[in-house]
């Protein structure tokens, strides 16, 4: 065989790898591009001016903070799922309303009469009567939200923010 | 993925790529199912919700879907032509474990196919889920225990559904990956690139084929098992039409034997080929072993052929059939457009009894001296009294339905001692009743 016929081959043989990579490639990118949007995450921000009530404003009375539930409609892809979340009113501070969730890594945090402050089971974050960050690894107090009265209910926008950032940083 | 011995020209060695169709068929059955997964549900509650969810919400949803139900009907398909293919080179004489291979994935496939054919849990799939039941209950000796190990219990319910669910994603799977894993690893180098080309071009080819295909056509989801009203008439998919006609034909307990024991002994006799080169047979034939495979798998092919046909076409001359067909197709077709809704959750689920949940006045007075206080169902002597729960899994039990049943049961083929309540209870009452029912889980 001569040089240039071992070339030839060789060519030849580079071509043939050629044809089944691009094939199989074609097949594998429409599948996956596919697989993209079909797995992409879903985010609905539905938080958004959406006024939950905390409590009637005659309750909202003494000096403690108060623990409150409040109910979140969640459409989470097929499923409507009501989601429970803690938040504090604080009666002695014009009814401002907490989130319990803590800044650290998102346990929710207990009020602690005795100590008259806040305190996060998971890490031992501490915070004083106000929200204000005492002790611990939370980066920041405890986060304030958005309320408003209406017809004689305090109302609150449940909003979540980003963990371990100083400044309240809104999530997705 | 077949080495061809000898190198020829013509169609031949084009002919010679069922295999790698076979193969990429069924790498896409694996990745679609996984897509498939990220979202279904095996609940009663919940699978036709999360299937229609995947079809009308998700994008691409509709595609991946329809890859998955129409790639698996092309999938037997390939592996019957793979198995003509294997025959013609007389594979189960020289390449036995290619032979073996392939019996024994076309069982898989079928078996695949039955389980995943009822997890949408739309009226189809349960109406078929009910013709698996009957014909494992037909069959001699087992059938009556195969019926009951079927269904998880003596009845089709949400556990059924699971078992079916853990046979098509686990079970079935894992066999086929072991099949394929052991056949793949007895390919003896070296490779021939020639023929790997062929057969990349073949499937990239009949891939494209299938992705317009499904791109055109969305895989069908019938209404939901509560949704199904009296006139609804099921139809299998196309891969089960033969099955479908020829019940039709079989007085009713040869079912099993047309509809399973046949099928499954000409798979046996297939899978057996290499060892049926018995001297006897040489009188009747100078290659007995060709003539047995070559008379099963084209009785199958004509069987299946005639079948399908003859259903296609008794359905279109019945007038009345064709108008309901297309009227069903037409509310498919709205419903697939519709506005998804979301189910909620905490309803679905069914919380412990509380005041809401208690039973109306008017089943008190009249149906919980029978059926038990909280639709549980008793027995009084020789009279059972069936349980209300888990009626809304059930077809031809919507409110409507409940209400019909009250009003006139035979019509519901319900016998005594169940009476008609059409002038004890008012209107309102039956209702009432009736949503109470569906609400028991």
């Amino acid at each position: 065989m001569s040089a240039d016929e071992k070339l030839n081959t060789q060519s030849r043989r580079s071509f043939l790898l050629l044809i089944p990579i691009t094939i199989l490639g074609g097949m594998f990118a429409s599948v996956a591009s596919a697989a993209f949007r079909f797995l992409r995450p879903r985010i609905v921000n539905e938080s958004a001016e959406t006024w939950s009530d905390v409590a009637q404003l005659s309750e909202l009375t003494g000096q403690s903070p108060l623990l409150k539930k409040i109910n979140i409609d969640h459409v989470t892809g097929w499923a409507l799922t009501k989601q429970e979340h803690q938040v504090y009113v604080l009666p002695n501070r014009d009814n401002q309303v907490l989130s319990a969730i803590c800044p650290h890594e998102g346990c929710e945090v207990a009020w602690e009469q005795d100590s008259k402050r806040f305190s996060c089971p998971c890490h031992e974050s501490y915070f004083s009567a106000d929200g204000a960050r005492l002790t611990g690894p939370a980066r920041r107090g405890l986060d304030p939200l958005p309320r408003r009265v209406q017809d004689g209910k305090l109302q609150v926008q449940f909003q979540s923010f980003e963990n371990n950032a100083t400044e309240q940083i809104k999530r997705a | 993925m077949s080495v061809s011995p000898t190198p020829s020209a013509g169609p031949g060695p084009w002919l010679r790529t069922t295999g790698g169709v076979v193969l990429m068929l069924l790498v896409l059955q694996f990745v679609t199912g996984t897509f498939l997964a990220f979202y279904y549900v095996p609940s009663v509650d919940h699978a036709h919700t999360t299937v229609s969810f995947i079809e009308r919400v998700l994008s691409s949803g509709s595609w991946i879907r329809s890859l998955h139900h129409y790639g698996s009907q092309w999938l037997s398909l390939f592996l019957f032509l793979h198995l003509i293919r294997l025959l013609s080179c007389e594979a189960y004489k020289y390449r036995k474990a290619h032979w073996f291979a392939a019996v024994v994935l076309l069982a898989l496939v079928m078996a695949a196919g039955g389980t995943g054919y009822s997890l949408p849990w739309d009226a189809r799939a349960f109406f078929s889920t009910r013709i698996a039941e009957g014909l494992t209950d037909g069959l001699p000796i087992v059938g009556r225990m195969g019926r009951l190990w079927l269904l998880a219990g003596n009845d089709i319910s949400t556990l059924t559904l699971s078992r079916f669910f853990a046979l098509h994603v686990l079970v079935t799977p894992f066999l086929i990956l072991l099949l394929v894993g052991w056949r793949l690893a007895r390919i003896v180098g070296p490779f021939n690139w020639t023929t790997i080309n062929r057969n990349v071009i073949v499937a990239g080819v009949v891939f494209v084929a299938l992705a317009i295909w499904t791109l055109k056509n969305p895989a069908p989801l019938g209404p939901s098992v509560t949704e199904v009203t009296a006139e609804y008439l099921p139809r299998p998919g196309a891969q089960f039409l033969w099955l479908y006609q020829t019940l039709k034909y079989v007085p009713g307990g040869l079912g099993s034997v047309v509809g399973m024991v046949i099928p499954g002994l000409a798979l046996l006799i297939l899978l057996l080929l290499p060892w049926l080169d018995i001297a006897a047979l040489h009188k009747v034939s100078r290659q007995p072993q060709r003539m047995i495979a070559s008379v099963i798998l084209a009785g199958f092919a004509l069987w299946i052929v005639t079948m399908t046909t003859t259903s296609y076409l008794s359905d279109h001359r019945d007038p009345r059939i064709r108008e309901q067909l297309a009227k069903q197709a037409f509310q498919e077709k709205v419903v697939r457009e519709a506005p998804f809704q979301p189910v909620s959750l905490q309803e679905a689920v069914g919380t412990a009894a509380t005041d809401k949940d208690k039973a109306p006045a008017a089943y008190e007075k009249f149906c919980a001296s029978c059926h038990g206080p909280h639709g549980e169902g008793g027995k009084q002597g020789a009279l059972i009294f069936p349980p209300l729960t888990g009626m809304s899994a059930k077809p031809r039990r919507t409110v409507d339905d409940i209400v019909g049943l009250l009003n006139d049961p035979e019509a519901y083929g319900i016998e005594p001692p169940m009476r008609s309540f059409a002038t004890k209870l008012t209107a309102p009452e039956k209702r009432e009743i009736a949503e109470w029912i569906l609400k028991l889980k």
